[in-house]
């Protein structure tokens, strides 16, 4: 029990090793370092304003502010998948060398992608305060759904990574996958623009939900659907835990793939 | 040699395969086939045969990176690692940071790295290039880190796949002493090689490998004469 303890101590540690070096390598390769981290959203969000507010003028009222919600929560989804589904593959050298647990992988990744997101965040709520909108009570809710987004990515993140070394072609299917998704999760779109009929469908996309929420706390100062988080919450556990099993049951099979 | 020693890892007709298609799928090909041996507490095991025998492919199994698929293999609860040199080593950060990062992937806590440093700092005679990125090294110098963190790591059996000195001619002579050093020591070691003069100085047994199979084991003169009897014949 206590070596078990220990082993779990251990791989703790070299996960949050791993992912300080991996992004202090980041931050080394460029002259301006971790400030593209919050240069590059910059960047990107003002893409969008010059767009959206000032060229197209259209005519939905806050179309900005509603989109780069949307963005920002899509945008840390989709590089930790990206990145995430190459990570057990990625690994394979090292894997020749020591054991390790495969499923650190994917895990590393996703922590530095979400470092990474947290300065984006944070410029987001800078951007939403000067635009007007203030903090409410519903601030509160915030946590839980960062927490239950972490959750939903670590689980398809896991399936990804321990499937790809199998199948290293569906790397570029999912690059496609996201496109779609992109398009159908609401990162543009408001809900009721969706035809009636197809609104249930709509709705049953855990994104859709997740990226509403973020709406409904930083615009609209109303309480997210909770009760929909929570089951999102608990599939994506499931989910977290069958991917572990599924890289565990590979565990010694990873090393013998050839690249 | 003393007569009762204490078994440490014990294999019995272990097997090994990879498939032809990506190493998963399709036919499988043997990389050994019927390897037996044990090994003893403070022993150095030799294990030679040619290139493409599966050497590599059973340390990897010893150190518990693979499974065999067949026979059984049997540690009795000792921590096994590959000597790696420079593991997981990243370009742009310090021969420090670096350190610390190999030497915990290599299976040590940070605070033990930590506790490490001054000697792999001295042994590397890397000096204030320690806090420098690996980058702007010579290779000469990431070799003498990467061998210095690797040496530092001390499991209860070693595996040495080949390689003992590494670096420019002085330095190659340094840590292939420190290395021969601890190959005479009371360690665990398993060594692979195709060099038999090598293997004749540092082992008390020697295991020959020929196509996947242990074909003799025992004292390393009389299984090196038959070792060079069939390189003659082959």
């Amino acid at each position: 029990m206590t070596q078990k303890l220990d082993t779990l101590f251990r791989y703790s540690e070299l996960i949050i090793y791993k992912t300080y070096a991996d992004l202090k390598a980041e931050t080394e390769r460029t002259y301006l370092g971790f400030l593209w981290w919050i240069f590059e959203p910059l960047l990107y969000m003002s893409v969008f304003y010059v767009f959206f507010e000032l060229l197209l003028k259209q005519g939905t009222p806050n179309y900005v502010p509603f989109l780069l919600i949307g963005l920002t929560a899509w945008q840390w989804l989709k590089s930790c998948l990206s990145h995430g589904a190459e990570t057990i593959l990625g690994a394979y050298g090292l894997m020749q060398q020591v054991f390790l647990p495969k499923v650190m992988f994917p895990i590393i990744l996703v922590l530095t992608d979400t470092v990474k997101f947290f300065f984006i965040l944070a410029l987001l709520l800078i951007f939403l305060w000067g635009y007007g909108y203030s903090v409410g009570i519903t601030y509160l809710a915030l946590p839980v759904v960062l927490i239950v987004q972490l959750l939903f990515t670590m689980a398809l993140v896991f399936f990804l990574a321990a499937i790809v070394p199998f199948l290293p072609d569906l790397r570029f299917v999912v690059e496609n996958i996201l496109l779609a998704l992109f398009f159908m999760s609401g990162v543009m779109i408001r809900g009721d623009i969706v035809p009636e009929a197809y609104q249930q469908y709509y709705y049953s996309n855990p994104i859709v939900i997740i990226i509403e929420s973020y709406r409904d706390i930083l615009m609209y100062n109303v309480w997210p659907n909770g009760s929909a988080l929570l089951i999102i919450g608990i599939i994506s556990l499931i989910g977290i835990w069958l991917g572990t099993r599924l890289i565990a049951r590979f565990e010694y099979i990873y090393p013998k793939i050839m690249v | 040699m003393k007569s009762k020693q204490q078994t440490v890892l014990s294999l019995h007709n272990t097997g090994s395969f990879y498939k032809r298609k990506r190493g998963v799928f399709g036919e499988p090909f043997w990389a050994f086939k019927d390897i037996s041996f044990d090994l003893y507490q403070g022993e150095t095991l030799g294990i030679i045969g040619r290139n493409g025998v599966g050497k590599s492919t059973l340390l990897r199994m010893m150190a518990g990176i693979t499974k065999p698929n067949k026979g059984t293999f049997v540690n009795y609860g000792y921590q096994v690692s590959l000597l790696s040199l420079q593991l997981g080593f990243i370009h742009y950060l310090s021969g420090r940071e670096n350190a610390v990062l190999s030497g915990m992937l290599m299976g040590l806590r940070k605070k033990e790295v930590k506790s490490k440093m001054d000697a792999i700092i001295e042994f590397s005679e890397l000096g204030d290039f320690i806090d420098q990125p690996i980058a702007t090294y010579s290779s000469g110098m990431v070799a003498r880190l990467g061998f210095s963190v690797a040496f530092q790591v001390d499991p209860d059996i070693l595996l040495i796949d080949e390689v003992l000195g590494v670096g420019d001619a002085e330095f190659s002579q340094k840590s292939a002493k420190v290395m021969q050093d601890k190959i005479h020591s009371n360690k665990t070691i398993v060594f692979v090689s195709h060099n038999a003069v090598l293997i004749q100085q540092l082992c008390n047994r020697v295991v020959w490998i020929e196509e996947g199979i242990s074909r003799v084991e025992g004292e390393p003169e009389s299984v090196l004469k038959e070792y060079h009897q069939f390189l003659h014949l082959a």
